[in-house]
């Protein structure tokens, strides 16, 4: 690293050509030689190792997902760091370093993506855990959302068939295009999950739910530029007529 | 006298062994209701209890079981701990699997020497709860959770008013219940007992009905106590009379439908929050002395047998600087760092003897973003071993629903942090005052990966290379 200091402007630009060209196409030896420029013994940060040393098996064991954006995604992340950390150290006597505000956000940005990649479980006071739970394996299980979940109408003590006028409730069961969920997505058990079929088809049967979209009234509160509809009689306009604004 | 069943030689011997003294499995803690999470996590208190063996015995994989255990997953690990599910199932085999999990997190937590409190809750100017901290960073007015008069669970009849003061209650917390789960309960437990809750206001009645004559009878100088009234004494009229009043006065047919269910103690709504719901729905509760009143009774006792401690009032003697004023600072992992800028800003996380805390709260050099607390503000991979920084363990405390939550400060004394960074080897403290040389030790070997790649044959490797001296 101390050698860096006496480098030439010239030199400086091919390596940071180089170092682009590292994040596109890296080689094994230049793996290596960044891995220990990241070395850490952090469980935390050992994801990013496996990473580092396996990039295309590994991006597909820790990530689950086997894709060229994923791969390019780690590169990045350790990309940012080699260059941070590169730069911290500027070569040469006289030379125009970036504003310290360009390394702070990209500081900022590889927390961030540490933080949306791999440390993504939800802490609470109390939690106990093992250097297990700070390993890559563990940290993908909380990525996906799992399948368990409580039955919901049980819990808050509800009849659905008594509440077939309960918008915020049939939407609440159905997908956005009035497709009702399976009872992997609800989590209720088969006696609520026929209960709320009922229900959904109750409704829509009704003609007082839609059945291929949310309820207007539930989309125009989640989405608020919608135009108000609002039912007043306008002068001069024959009684019954809806005004829209 | 009951009579003995005897017992047989055999008999005897297999009650008296440490096979039959494993205690049954406990609930294990309530998942939490989201949709991420991982099954195979640590849970947040152990379910099975853990055995160990001694060393010879581990080798020959004797656990004290039905069989013997294998060698291979029982014999890598430093420790030897274990927890069984099932001795011996259905396909003749011992569902076993490793506990080092809890048992060293138990074992990192005893060397915190921490005492358990109980839950402090301090109510601010606009009714919210937080625990409060002093300057020096020891938190205000705790109470150990081993005081004589919460550390109960029967109540006494004689003393209503101490009937709060308990840790359990045979009753739910209500507030603490869902809809559903409270109606479910209303039908089985409270609906087939409304003739014995009448018998209950009948005796409230004539204990009611005596007190006032008692004093009637003080007042008028001695003109003749009249004889006490017996329950089956007071007629139908009078009772609902007595019911008609009492929908009136709601704290009081509360606190007699409390005791009469064995309720846990509720707090009384702020009215800040909820002022409306008070004055519409008319029910107001008494003012509880109880910690449990905010968030619910625990499921353990208070303590949850983790610390036996009463009070972190106890002298720290170092070996070579003897006693010391404050104890000793504690290395804390940052588990989460606080996003910034893109994210939403959210609380640090630090691991703390293997569990999960809270930075302090309140005013600390660690929440105003200093430049010496980087590592909680952004993630830096270039970290060996991951961020960490020094705190101090205050105490503990054990919420309602069994988690053990380390109450951790500020450290206030620089030279409690140097001299914990020298013990670990980071600093030196005394060395440098006494300015000799020490004799270097070289280095332990350093352990090598077992992939092909960085594998080199033993003729290639110098013994230096070997034992790591060629890198001093």
């Amino acid at each position: 690293m101390a050698t860096r200091q006496w480098f030439s402007s010239a030199l400086r630009q091919c390596r940071t050509a180089l170092s682009q060209q590292q994040r596109q196409q890296p080689s094994q030896l230049q793996h290596q030689q960044q891995v220990k420029q990241l070395s850490t013994t952090a469980p935390s940060a050992a994801g990013l190792r496996q990473i580092a040393n396996n990039p295309t098996s590994a991006a597909g064991s820790v990530l689950g997902v086997e894709s060229e954006t994923s791969r390019v995604k780690n590169e990045v992340l350790r990309g940012i760091y080699v260059e941070s950390h590169q730069r911290k150290a500027p070569a040469g006597g006289k030379q125009k370093s970036l504003p310290s505000g360009v390394n702070d956000m990209r500081v900022v940005a590889t927390t961030d993506l540490y933080v949306k990649e791999m440390a993504k479980r939800r802490w609470r006071s109390g939690d106990v855990y093992a250097p297990r739970d700070l390993s890559a394996g563990e940290a993908v299980k909380w990525r996906r959302p799992s399948g368990q979940r409580k039955d919901t109408v049980d819990m808050l003590g509800i009849h659905p068939l008594d509440n077939y006028r309960n918008f915020t409730l049939i939407s609440e069961y159905m997908t956005s295009f009035g497709r009702i969920k399976h009872s992997s997505d609800t989590g209720l058990r088969p006696v609520n999950q026929r209960k709320i079929a009922k229900t959904i088809r109750r409704a829509i049967g009704l003609g007082i739910h839609p059945s291929v979209h949310f309820h207007p009234e539930l989309l125009r509160l989640k989405k608020r530029d919608l135009p108000k509809i609002v039912l007043s009689p306008k002068k001069g306009s024959s009684s019954g007529n809806a005004a829209s604004q | 006298m009951a009579t003995s069943r005897s017992v047989s030689p055999g008999g005897a011997l297999l009650r008296a062994s440490r096979l039959f003294s494993v205690p049954a499995p406990i609930p294990p803690p309530s998942p939490e209701i989201g949709f991420f999470g991982s099954v195979t996590a640590t849970t947040a208190f152990p379910t099975h209890q853990v055995i160990t063996t001694l060393n010879s015995s581990r080798r020959r994989g004797d656990w004290g079981l039905k069989r013997p255990l294998p060698l291979r997953s029982t014999t890598k690990g430093k420790t030897a701990m274990i927890r069984v599910k099932q001795i011996d199932s259905i396909e003749h085999i011992t569902d076993y699997s490793t506990a080092t999990d809890h048992g060293l997190t138990l074992q990192k937590f005893q060397e915190l020497r921490l005492p358990v409190t109980l839950p402090q809750v301090d109510k601010g100017d606009y009714g919210n709860t937080f625990i409060t901290t002093t300057r020096l960073g020891l938190p205000r007015l705790v109470k150990s959770a081993f005081e004589e008069d919460g550390d109960s669970t029967t109540a006494d009849p004689a003393d209503i008013s101490k009937r709060d003061m308990r840790w359990k209650f045979s009753g739910p917390w209500l507030a603490g219940m869902m809809p559903g789960a409270f109606e479910k309960w209303m039908a089985k437990n409270v609906r087939p007992r409304r003739a014995e809750f009448r018998e209950f206001l009948r005796k409230r009645l004539a204990e009611e009905m005596n007190t006032q004559a008692l004093l009637k009878a003080e007042d008028s100088e001695g003109l003749g106590a009249a004889a006490p009234i017996d329950p089956p004494s007071i007629t139908e009229d009078q009772i609902i009379e007595y019911l008609r009043k009492l929908r009136y006065n709601n704290m009081e047919l509360y606190d007699m439908v409390g005791q009469f269910l064995d309720l846990a103690p509720l707090a009384p709504a702020r009215l800040s929050d909820m002022a409306k719901e008070v004055l519409k729905r008319g029910v107001r509760l008494k003012k509880s002395d109880s910690p449990y009143a905010d968030r619910g009774p625990p499921i353990t006792h208070p303590s949850a047998g983790i610390s036996y401690l009463r009070t972190n009032m106890y002298l720290d003697n170092h070996p070579v600087y003897g006693p010391q004023a404050v104890h000793p600072a504690v290395r804390a992992r940052v588990l989460r760092p606080r996003k910034k800028g893109l994210g939403l800003n959210s609380d640090a996380k630090l691991g703390v003897a293997g569990f999960a805390v809270d930075t302090p709260f309140g005013e600390s050099p660690l929440n105003q973003g200093s430049i010496a607390y980087k590592a909680l503000e952004v993630f830096n991979p270039t970290i060996k071993g991951g961020a960490s920084i020094f705190v101090q363990p205050l105490s503990a405390t054990v919420d309602p629903s069994g988690r053990v939550v380390p109450v951790v400060g500020d450290v206030t004394m620089d030279m409690s942090r140097l001299i914990a960074q020298e013990l670990i080897g980071k600093e030196k403290v005394f060395v440098e005052s006494l300015k000799t040389k020490e004799k270097k030790e070289p280095p332990m070997r350093p352990i090598q990966s077992r992939s092909p790649r960085n594998r080199t044959p033993s003729w290639r490797t110098s013994s230096g290379q070997a034992y790591g001296t060629d890198k001093l």
